[in-house]
């Protein structure tokens, strides 16, 4: 009795388990097809809408900080060197004889390049994360003075102007150049750039200010990409000149060689329009300088060797006598010394030819470089004594600063900063990020189309079944976590299979990085937090009235006049917050002649308003193309209802994301 | 087998191996070769640079002749060694008689009996080791003063430990002497590809992945002496290797190196002093080298027991007091046996179950050398030619060439192709013999036809990337054979 009473309880219990399987299950799938659009979603998993908070994610939590040395600058009797410890949010100070730190002070705000006024007294600090300009009195090392600036100030400039002291701060995250009054202290004016503007040299005996900017742009797809160099006149902030440098990006690095009239630039010369069908040669990328001369005229030249590279080139110095110029390679551990004599000399003789030639000559370089100085891990800034005698290279994941005698060109002493922080496994994965040595002779590192872990703003071709068919736009790293899986077919579920065999057949063409390294890589990435898109003075404010009106756009349901939106073309059901996507596959109709599939991975929207270009293959190159040109049936988005007004207020809201 | 068994026999191997005995810090692999060595008739190539008797040993400091160890014992001749990347072995060609032919083997570097490691049925010469212990090597061996010709070319091979061996090299010409280099790639000699084949060969240097991709000529191309053998990658980035103006080295080679910085413009004499008769050269963990050298010259080959081995630095004006001076010996090779950073790898992308690979040639009117009687016709289309006897070839196809001068072709893999570019009268304006290969699933690039050395491409968009690739077959009917030059 009790055995046929315990099997028909345990039947009627298995039958309504399965039956509430099955109807859960059935109920599921029309739960995700109704809210995706999609109808053979398939199971997955409810997290893939359902995301937990962005407190939870790895880049929202505290993390271990490091005395990374960013700008670096000496004071005019050589004695003092003044260090930028963004990651600290401090100013070191070090006695350059005893190599000796003296001083620290808190600067609050990612203190991280720096300038000394004539006299030295005032030291001038771009505070990247606070979107200022501290100025710090050298005797006391007390900080006197600030003011605002544009998004991310990266560098500042101190110069004498006929109209009086000026600073010049390019402004990275605003893609403009703020110029300053020092008495008072105070914005001029700001003046627009080109993109990512980085780094800044005075020229001319302070008549002309060069502004290098990071990131190139392109006019349209598949055209040559370049990198501009703003050339101001310093005293008012008007635009002397704009230069493209054609092909170039990642133009970190800028110095004035007054003896030669010449201004020089660090560059990857990127060649991303050919197929990667190879990497020797330089194929995907090489490093070199531009020299540019007052008139505007350009020449590039290779810092790499026919079988050698010297990735990530950032910064430059060159010496007061105009005969060396130095260039840091952070993704090789080297600085490059180059013989401007004998590139003078190279550049006098050879013909127009031979200068368009040159950035393509991997073998042109051995003419010019007179030595390869090895450094400690991703050496950027660079720094020389007044009177040449003494280099001066930040080794940003080193923790130190390596002191070269420019004679013997041999080290002469350390200044160290930190512990090189080889407990923290987001450090050792930065330095995996930046070290180029995964790749084939070293030709790149994960830096090199990852600045800052962010895009460089170019669509690339990857090599796969065939050749010259797989065009995808660079997706930044910058709070990819959580955002799984990755690659614009999504084919990769998580980082260390992104980067992984895969990457090395198809990219590094060497031996797969090692898991340990690569787990390190995966923790350092998933640490990268969304890039800042809005002033630092915003950032916890509410909306303006555009970006709220741009706001209801992105939430809506309904058109003006009452019609339902489908779910399936509501921004908000594939760009679902908190992560701004649903991580799933889905077509918004850009398929292109040559792509295999019209499908691709959501993209998050955290930062987006600083990752143009858009779409799978970059095909737009301002968030606004998207709806304009590319928009297709309304297949991305109901946009066919917008007026311009609207779609100024949704791009607006997009960029506070 | 049981489990305890297993565990056993495991611990056992491991003991083994911990007990291998290492060769002293300091020590050297040397080559000896007999002063008075018969004149050999009809042999190979490995039994002139190795007669009967020679021998591979090792010599610990210093130096003595009492503190040498064969390792080659058991054959009658050997020669050619190479030292694994951890220093723990000694690769080597031997002979087990004389009637056998060469293999490769392998002794432990502390001493101990060789263990033969290739069977190859045409014999086996040149070991080189490259990452993850990648076993590198020629094969068939040549017959002696066939090294710039012959009817089957040695072609060179790759085997992974304890697997079968693999070819890397499809050329038609022999490939031989290998070494790795730093970044993982073969670097190894051949002959230079000619428009006719009756055109005497002169060799230069080439390099492949380690998977056999992305062939490539490295430097040596009709810029100095046409003989050219034994490359060796220096601590301060030269290449070295040697050369002679005729015949397969010996007493009149000298030796030079090129700049890996630009191999095509930096050829020149590897020591500031003048010598001749230059054996061989090999580089040390300390950035000098070890170099061969018969210190009484003379005209041909000579066997008077006067080559020694003297450790040279970069500077010195002259060569000092041999390390290695044995008068009943000619001491010819010579190599540190210390462990020393292993090469890079290669993730290979070969697709082993394609017959095809993919070439994309970027513009094939971009040339460092001029058209056939100065026509500067743009190029209109790209023929497609294989080998098929000497002097003779098999048309593959011939297909248009985009606006631009760009193409790109699926063709058959593991055969070397040679290409014409064509006005549009079909007139020949450039000739490329067969002398490139792809391997199967293979994507490979080039520049040009005759492209710049060492140059990077022009970030442009190729056209031809606008359509899928032309494909080209290897059938029965491809076409009639015929000229292989126009």
């Amino acid at each position: 009795m009790n055995l046929k009473r315990i099997i028909v309880v345990t039947s009627s219990l298995a039958l309504a388990v399965a039956g509430a399987t099955v109807g859960g299950l059935s109920g599921m799938r029309e739960h995700e097809r109704i809210r995706s659009g999609l109808p053979n979603l398939g199971l997955v998993s409810c997290m893939k809408c359902h995301e937990r908070g962005l407190d939870s994610l790895p880049w929202a939590k505290p993390r271990p900080h490091h005395d990374s040395p960013d700008g670096i600058a000496v004071s005019p009797d050589g004695r003092t060197l003044f260090i930028a410890l963004s990651d600290r949010d401090e100013v070191a100070e070090a006695d350059v004889a005893s190599l000796a730190v003296t001083r620290r002070l808190k600067v609050p705000g990612g203190p991280f390049g720096l300038a000394l006024d004539t006299a030295g007294n005032r030291l001038f600090v771009a505070c990247r994360n606070q979107d200022r300009i501290a100025v710090i009195g050298t005797r006391d090392l007390k900080e006197l003075d600030s003011v605002s600036v544009g998004i991310r100030p990266t560098a500042v400039a101190y110069c004498r102007t006929p109209n009086g002291e000026r600073l010049i701060v390019p402004n990275s995250g605003s893609d403009d150049i703020s110029v300053l009054s020092v008495a008072p202290l105070l914005e001029l004016t700001r003046t627009a750039a080109g993109r990512e503007p980085y780094s800044v040299a005075v020229s001319d005996g302070g008549r002309r200010v060069y502004i290098a900017n990071r990131m190139s742009v392109h006019e349209r797809l598949l055209s040559q990409p370049a990198s501009e160099v703003t050339v101001l006149d310093p005293s008012d902030g008007h635009v002397l000149n704009r230069v493209d440098l054609q092909s170039a990006h990642l133009a970190e690095g800028v110095t004035d060689v007054p003896v030669r009239g010449w201004v020089i630039n660090s560059m990857v010369r990127v060649r991303n329009l050919i197929p990667i069908t190879q990497v020797k040669d330089g194929w995907v990328m090489s490093s070199g300088i531009a020299i540019t001369r007052h008139d505007g005229s350009v020449t590039q030249v290779p810092l790499d060797e026919a079988n050698a590279y010297f990735p990530d080139p950032s910064g430059i110095a060159a010496s007061p006598d105009g005969r060396r110029a130095y260039v840091a390679s952070g993704g090789a551990d080297v600085v490059t010394v180059l013989d401007l004599d004998r590139l003078g000399a190279w550049l006098d003789h050879a013909g127009e030819a031979e200068r368009g030639d040159a950035p393509e000559n991997m073998a042109l370089s051995y003419r010019y470089v007179a030595a390869r100085i090895p450094t400690g891990c991703n050496p950027q800034h660079l720094a020389l004594s007044p009177d040449g005698s003494r280099l001066f290279i930040a080794e940003r994941l080193d923790d130190g600063i390596l002191v070269v005698d420019t004679t013997s060109l041999k080290p002469a002493g350390r200044i160290i900063l930190g512990d090189r922080g080889l407990d923290d496994p987001i450090r050792l994965g930065e330095r995996v990020f930046t070290r180029a040595r995964y790749s084939f002779q070293g030709q790149f590192s994960c830096r090199s189309c990852h600045p800052d872990g962010h895009v460089d703003g170019l669509s690339y071709d990857f090599d796969g079944a065939g050749v010259g068919d797989n065009l995808l736009a660079n997706r930044s790293l910058c709070g990819v976590a959580g955002t799984e899986p990755f690659k614009w077919n999504g084919k990769n579920p998580t980082l260390q299979y992104q980067d992984g065999p895969r990457f090395a057949r198809v990219l590094m063409r060497t031996d797969e990085i090692p898991q340990p390294q690569l787990d390190q890589l995966a923790t350092y990435i998933k640490h990268l937090p969304p890039t800042r898109t809005v002033p630092w003075s915003r950032v916890g404010q509410p909306l303006t009235p555009s970006e709220e009106r741009g706001r209801k756009l992105f939430f809506a349901t309904r058109r003006p006049d009452g019609t339902p939106i489908p779910f399936a073309r509501q921004c908000q059901t594939c760009h679902r917050p908190p992560l701004f996507t649903n991580r799933l596959m889905t077509s918004v109709g850009t398929q292109g002649a040559q792509d295999s599939s019209g499908v691709f991975d959501t993209p998050h929207l955290i930062g987006v308003g600083a990752m143009a270009p858009y779409l799978h293959d970059g095909r737009a190159r301002t968030l606004e193309e998207i709806w304009t040109v590319y928009q297709k049936d309304d297949l991305h988005g109901v946009s066919s209802y917008w007026s311009k007004e609207q779609l100024n207020d949704l791009v607006e809201y997009l960029k506070t994301i | 087998m049981s489990t305890r068994t297993c565990i056993i026999l495991g611990a056992v191997a491991l003991v083994a191996a911990g007990c291998q005995p290492k060769a002293p810090g300091g020590s050297l692999v040397l080559t000896q070769t007999p002063v008075q060595a018969e004149p050999l008739q009809n042999t190979t190539l490995m039994d002139v640079r190795y007669p009967h008797g020679s021998r591979v040993l090792l010599l610990a400091p210093p130096f003595g002749r009492d503190s040498v160890l064969e390792l080659s014992r058991g054959l009658v001749a050997a020669g050619d060694p190479c030292v694994s990347w951890d220093g723990r072995w000694v690769y080597f060609a031997g002979k087990s008689s004389d009637e056998a032919i060469w293999q490769i083997y392998r002794v432990n570097s502390g001493g101990g009996l060789p263990e033969l490691v290739t069977r190859m049925p045409g014999g086996a010469m040149g070991p080189a080791i490259a990452a993850h212990g990648q076993l590198v090597f020629s094969s068939p061996v040549p017959k002696a003063g066939h090294l710039s010709a012959a009817q089957e070319p040695a072609a060179l091979y790759g085997q992974m430990p304890g697997h079968e061996p693999y070819r890397l090299t499809f050329g038609p010409d022999n490939a031989v002497d290998a070494t790795v280099l730093r970044d993982g790639r073969i670097l190894y000699v051949s002959a230079r590809a000619r428009d006719n084949y009756r055109t005497p060969k002169s060799l230069g240097l080439f390099t492949i992945n380690n998977d056999g991709t992305e062939v490539t000529a490295y430097a040596c191309q009709g810029d100095g002496a046409d003989f050219v053998q034994r490359p060796r990658e220096l601590d301060d980035g030269r290449i070295a290797f040697l050369t002679a103006h005729s015949g397969e080295g010996g007493s009149m080679a000298w030796a030079e190196s090129v700049k890996s910085a630009a191999p095509f413009a930096t050829r020149g004499s590897l020591f500031k002093f003048g010598v001749v008769g230059i054996r061989s050269v090999e580089p040390t963990a300390g950035g000098e080298v070890l170099a061969s050298a018969e210190t009484r010259s003379g005209l041909g080959r000579s066997m008077t027991g006067n080559a020694k081995i003297f450790r040279v630095a970069a500077g010195d004006a002259s060569l000092s007091t041999p390390l290695v001076d044995d008068p009943l010996w000619n001491s010819i090779e010579a190599m540190g046996v210390a462990e020393r950073p292993e090469p890079s790898g290669h993730t290979t992308a070969i697709m082993p179950a394609s017959h095809y690979g993919t070439v994309v040639c970027l513009n094939v009117n971009d040339s460092s050398e001029p058209a056939a009687e100065g026509n500067l016709a743009p190029a209109a289309e790209l023929r497609v030619f294989v080998p098929d006897g000497p002097g003779l070839a098999r048309t593959l196809g011939t297909i248009p060439v985009d606006a631009d001068g760009s193409v790109i072709l699926r063709l058959p893999a593991d055969v070397p192709l040679g290409l014409e570019t064509l006005d549009a009268q079909g007139h020949v304006l450039r000739h490329q013999p067969p002398s490139l290969w792809l391997r199967p699933g293979e994507n490979r690039a080039c520049i040009g036809c005759h492209e710049p050395r060492n140059h990077a491409p022009r970030n442009i968009r190729p056209l031809a990337t606008m359509h899928g690739p032309a494909h080209l077959e290897l059938t029965s009917q491809t076409s009639a054979a015929h000229a292989a030059t126009p």
